[in-house]
């Protein structure tokens, strides 16, 4: 009895991932070898959909963008979400003023992303409220055209969106730091940045790695934000899955999909030898 | 079993409400079989265009039954009736998805037998000619995809047979929206879309089967290709189509690519874009928020779309039935005349035009100034008095159409092209 | 501990990105009191309550009411079921036991297949299976994909952590496993359970991506808006911004004040 106990209290979850990601993700490679026409899917094995996507130059240039979209997102909410992490984390003392800011971070989130994207258009754009503000400043005398419908909103849009899935990971890692280290490492001399780079920055490495395949896997697989922030612009993998989808072109949507899986396999395993996160949790 | 009992008076009901229609004696709504009828939902998927609440009631006040409306964007509609086609009654499908999603099987087709005013029906869709003089129109034209042999046919009819695929509901010409206060000069063409004075200021809709349609009138009004068919494009076609859109974004021509209605009239609203390609009620929109716009005429002539409504293939039994009694309702009037007050077109005229006062009917149809103020739907005034329809009347408009919305023989192609070209 | 200075800066920081974060919620407020003729961007068309008024009116397009009670129900649903199966398997990942690596690996994989292909693939799955799709079936599932790991990574953090002599002393003390879990753990991790709720809640309740593709003929509330603007939307959108960010505010102040409260009560 106590042997099977284990597997009893997985089992719901071994069966919703089962039903509803193994199933689906198997059929994903399935379809992904089928034929097609404009109308209807044609159950065969044909290797077309691998070769028509591979062989395009457009394919490895999206997937080029993606991962350059990828990590400059990462990079920014790694730096911002660090410190965003250690403010709450050292210089806030007070438990409650602690889980007010927290929340605060959240409560935009309270409100659908949708409209909050459609937001960035008055906030940004040529008439937005920036422009207006630099201009009513007298900071610039043009309004800046860059700010919307283009890579650099949509990085915004996505570091605004992902920067706190990088400070929970890093904030819990950190509250976990004894603070007697910290104690001992002044006591023996260091300063502000060796006690950063010798204590807090290696023992916070597992929430960094947490973090990192949060932003990374999430900015890989987006599509909504890179249409709506770039105009249309500009293209990710997710995107062009979404078209091809939208024209109901399945199996190439599916071989699409399937490579995709397959690049943020890649880096996630990569980011998995760096840490280990079932350990380190 | 009163499960049975109440299958055979429904049955019963319905043979005598089927004679009823059959002998076109019905008139008016509801009819014999209303008691049974109220506790009818229909479900349909359709774009916010014409899945509005307000035809929701007046069918519930007319027909007694209850209409669920799903909205969602243009590709969606086509996505979700062909995946998740039990999920609803009705698709509320444009022409161009119809191409693809009636071959899939999950319609089934319309008898018009059963339309009692399918004869009435604006001949766009039962010729493909608006006059027995007009050409037909290049590209998916309804008329190209409207019929069906039989029941279990998966191609269309290629003349007119009494199974429609859709029964059409509402259409339109488009073509260029334009901010006449920031555009500095009369726009004539649609190549002026590509004038460098409105460098990053230009637009095109990114719904590749419309967007390569506008590309084309853009492409050819500049001279840049020739085509045999736009709606129909070879793949050499679409190679320079596409390289001419890329060249064009690359020297930052396009300020943003909208999919949705809304990101257009916000686009033009703002002030971000001044001249793309737009939808009427877009520019109504626009125009009620007192920003100038105008829905400009081009020399080349229009592009145009429409929409219509079809019955998915697990459709049986009363539901059935409500869903030919809701079909003949749309045809009867009210709901043509709360599009054609909107600035699309009615499948039937006449029985709108029954529905509109004249001042209306004269603005909307007939391209004559507002003798009053025109009101929209929700009681704001739309147009002052004197204000003429951008374009003229229904004639001047649908008679200048030159292309429909497209899904092309090289759809597989045009949409790998297309996708080349948004992430250049 | 850092210098004055660096708190300052810090602080500054912390105040910048918490303006970055409102950037788009300012906007939406502003423009949620748009004049009756103002649209969704400036220029500001009058001032007026009137997009607030119309937002408890029926739309031209959509039913935010049907579709914001679906996504209610839809997140409760999710918040429940997250809750119970994370924390349960949570218990169990304490031991290692056959399939506990393949599960552990299956449940890190499910975090990291992209929204869409999840979407995609069940999508697929109803329609080759001509099952019908539903909120409360196929997006339910879909959702769940995501915040059933989200869910037992937390518990992983908590277990990592937590004291096991306290359990062993109320084995010493005769309790059964259940009297022990229900008694001594659920009370201690009682917090986390709580940040595994909101967590659940939060990604159902503007889940996208997921639902986008299995939601059937129910829009949920993001797909409904989605539809909302294939259409003349108004600043309606932004009247249901501002509301829903004002009903939070509430929400976090009583709980607030409603916490000490409880404190006070109980003399600490």
């Amino acid at each position: 009895m106590t042997r099977l106990f284990p597997w009893i209290q997985t089992a719901p979850l071994a069966l919703v991932l089962a039903v509803f990601l193994l199933v689906p993700v198997g059929m994903l490679v399935v379809v992904s070898f089928y034929d097609y026409d404009a109308f209807s899917l044609i159950p065969a094995f044909v290797l077309t959909n691998y070769q028509e996507l591979f062989t395009s130059p457009v394919t490895w240039q999206t997937y080029l963008k993606t991962i350059y979209f990828a990590g400059i997102t990462w990079a920014v909410t790694l730096g911002i979400g660090f410190w965003i992490a250690y403010h709450l984390a050292f210089v806030v003392q007070n438990a409650t003023l602690r889980m007010v800011l927290f929340i605060l971070c959240t409560v935009p989130f309270w409100t659908s992303n949708l409209i909050r994207m459609i937001a960035w258009v008055p906030f940004l754009g040529r008439n937005g409220i920036l422009n207006s503000t630099l201009i009513g400043m007298g900071a610039i005398e043009q309004p800046l055209e860059f700010l919307l419908f283009s890579d650099f909103s949509v990085i915004l849009a996505f570091v605004h969106l992902y920067t706190l899935f990088m400070v929970v990971p890093i904030f819990n890692t950190m509250m976990r730091i004894d603070r007697r280290l910290l104690e001992a490492a002044r006591d023996a001399g260091a300063g502000f940045w060796q006690t950063l780079w010798c204590v807090i920055l290696p023992l916070t490495k597992p929430g960094i790695g947490i973090g990192s395949i949060f932003v990374v896997v999430l900015v890989m697989g987006d599509f909504a934000t890179v249409r709506l922030m770039s105009g249309g612009q500009s293209a990710s993998v997710g995107l062009m899955i979404s078209n091809q989808y939208g024209a109901m072109q399945y199996p190439a949507a599916a071989a699409n999909a399937v490579g995709l899986l397959l690049m943020v396999l890649l880096v996630v395993a990569a980011m998995l030898r760096i840490v280990d996160i079932r350990r380190e949790l | 079993m009163t499960d049975k009992k109440i299958s055979v008076t429904r049955r019963g009901a319905l043979a005598l409400a089927g004679a009823a229609l059959g002998s076109g004696a019905v008139t008016g709504f509801p009819t014999i079989w209303a008691q049974n009828i109220r506790n009818i939902t229909l479900r349909q998927l359709g774009t916010g265009v014409s899945g509005l609440n307000p035809i929701a009631e007046q069918v519930k006040k007319d027909l007694g039954f209850t209409l669920q409306l799903t909205v969602t964007d243009t590709d969606a509609v086509a996505q979700r009736a062909a995946t998740q086609s039990r999920s609803f009654d009705i698709a509320d499908i444009e022409y161009f998805s119809i191409k693809k999603v009636y071959p899939t099987g999950v319609m089934q087709p319309i008898d018009t037998t059963k339309i009692k005013l399918a004869d009435k029906i604006v001949p766009i869709f039962t010729t493909g000619k608006l006059t027995p003089q007009s050409a037909v129109a290049q590209g998916t034209s309804p008329y190209s995809v409207g019929f069906v042999e039989n029941a279990t046919a998966k191609t269309f009819a290629t003349q007119r047979t009494p199974l429609m695929t859709l029964l059409p509901t509402i259409y339109n010409a488009d073509t260029l929206g334009i901010r006449p206060d920031l555009v500095g000069r009369p726009i004539t063409h649609w190549k002026d879309l590509l004038d460098p004075a409105f460098k990053g200021r230009a637009s095109i809709l990114n719904i590749p089967g419309i967007g390569i349609m506008d590309a084309a009138m853009v492409a050819e009004s500049a001279g840049l290709v020739k085509y045999a068919d736009k709606g129909n494009m070879t793949r050499a076609e679409i190679d320079k189509t596409v390289a001419f859109l890329i060249e064009a974004k690359r020297a930052g021509q396009f300020r943003a690519f909208w999919k949705t209605f809304d990101e257009s009239v916000n686009l033009m609203a703002s002030g971000e874009v001044v001249i793309q390609s737009m939808w009427s009620p877009a520019v109504a929109a626009v125009r009620s928020r007192g920003i100038a716009c105008t829905y400009q005429p081009l020399a080349e002539g229009y592009r145009a779309w429409g929409s219509g409504l079809g019955l998915m293939r697990h459709l049986s039994g009363l539901q059935l039935d409500a869903a030919y009694e809701y079909l003949n309702w749309y045809l009867s009037g009210w709901a043509g005349a709360f599009l054609n007050r909107q600035g699309y077109y009615s499948a039937v005229l006449e029985t709108a035009k029954a529905q509109m006062t004249e001042n209306e009917w004269g603005y909307w149809m007939e391209g004559k100034p507002a003798a009053s103020d025109i009101i929209a739907p929700d009681g704001k005034v739309m147009e002052k008095t004197g204000a003429v329809r951008d374009g003229g009347s229904f004639q001047e408009r649908m008679g200048r159409v030159v292309c429909w919305n497209s899904v092309m023989g090289e759809d597989r192609y045009m949409v790998q092209k297309w996708n080349e070209f948004i992430a250049a | 501990m850092p210098g004055r200075v660096a708190r300052l800066l810090l602080g500054a920081l912390f105040g910048a990105f918490m303006l970055f974060l409102y950037g788009p919620t300012l906007t939406i407020t502003i423009l949620s009191f748009q004049g009756p003729d103002g649209g969704l961007t400036f220029p500001m068309n009058g001032v007026s309550l009137h997009w607030f008024g119309r937002l408890f009116q029926p739309q031209a397009v959509g039913d935010l009411g049907a579709a914001m009670t679906r996504t209610l129900l839809l997140a409760a649903m999710v918040t429940a079921t997250t809750v119970v199966v994370s924390l349960a398997a949570g218990m169990a990942f304490r031991r290692r036991f056959a399939g506990s690596t393949v599960l552990f690996y299956l449940t890190v994989a499910s975090l990291i297949v992209p929204s869409l292909l999840v979407s995609l693939g069940i999508g697929l799955m109803f329609n080759l299976m001509e099952w019908e799709p539903a909120w409360y079936s196929s997006a339910f599932g879909a959702q769940l994909t995501w915040t059933l790991p989200f869910g037992l990574l937390i518990m992983f953090a908590v277990f990592n952590r937590f004291d096991r002599s306290w359990e062993e002393a109320a084995r010493d003390m005769g309790a059964t496993p259940w009297q022990s879990f229900w008694h001594v753990v659920l009370p201690i991790i009682a917090p986390s359970v709580v940040g595994i709720a909101l967590f659940g809640f939060t990604l159902s309740f503007d889940e996208f991506a997921r639902t986008l593709l299995t939601a059937g003929s129910g829009n949920t509330l993001p797909l409904e808006i989605l539809g909302m603007t294939t259409t003349v939307t108004t600043p309606v959108l932004y009247a249901l911004g501002t509301v829903s960010t004002a009903v939070s505010f509430l929400v976090i102040g009583g709980a607030l004040i409603g916490m000490r409260l409880m404190r006070k009560r109980r003399g600490i």
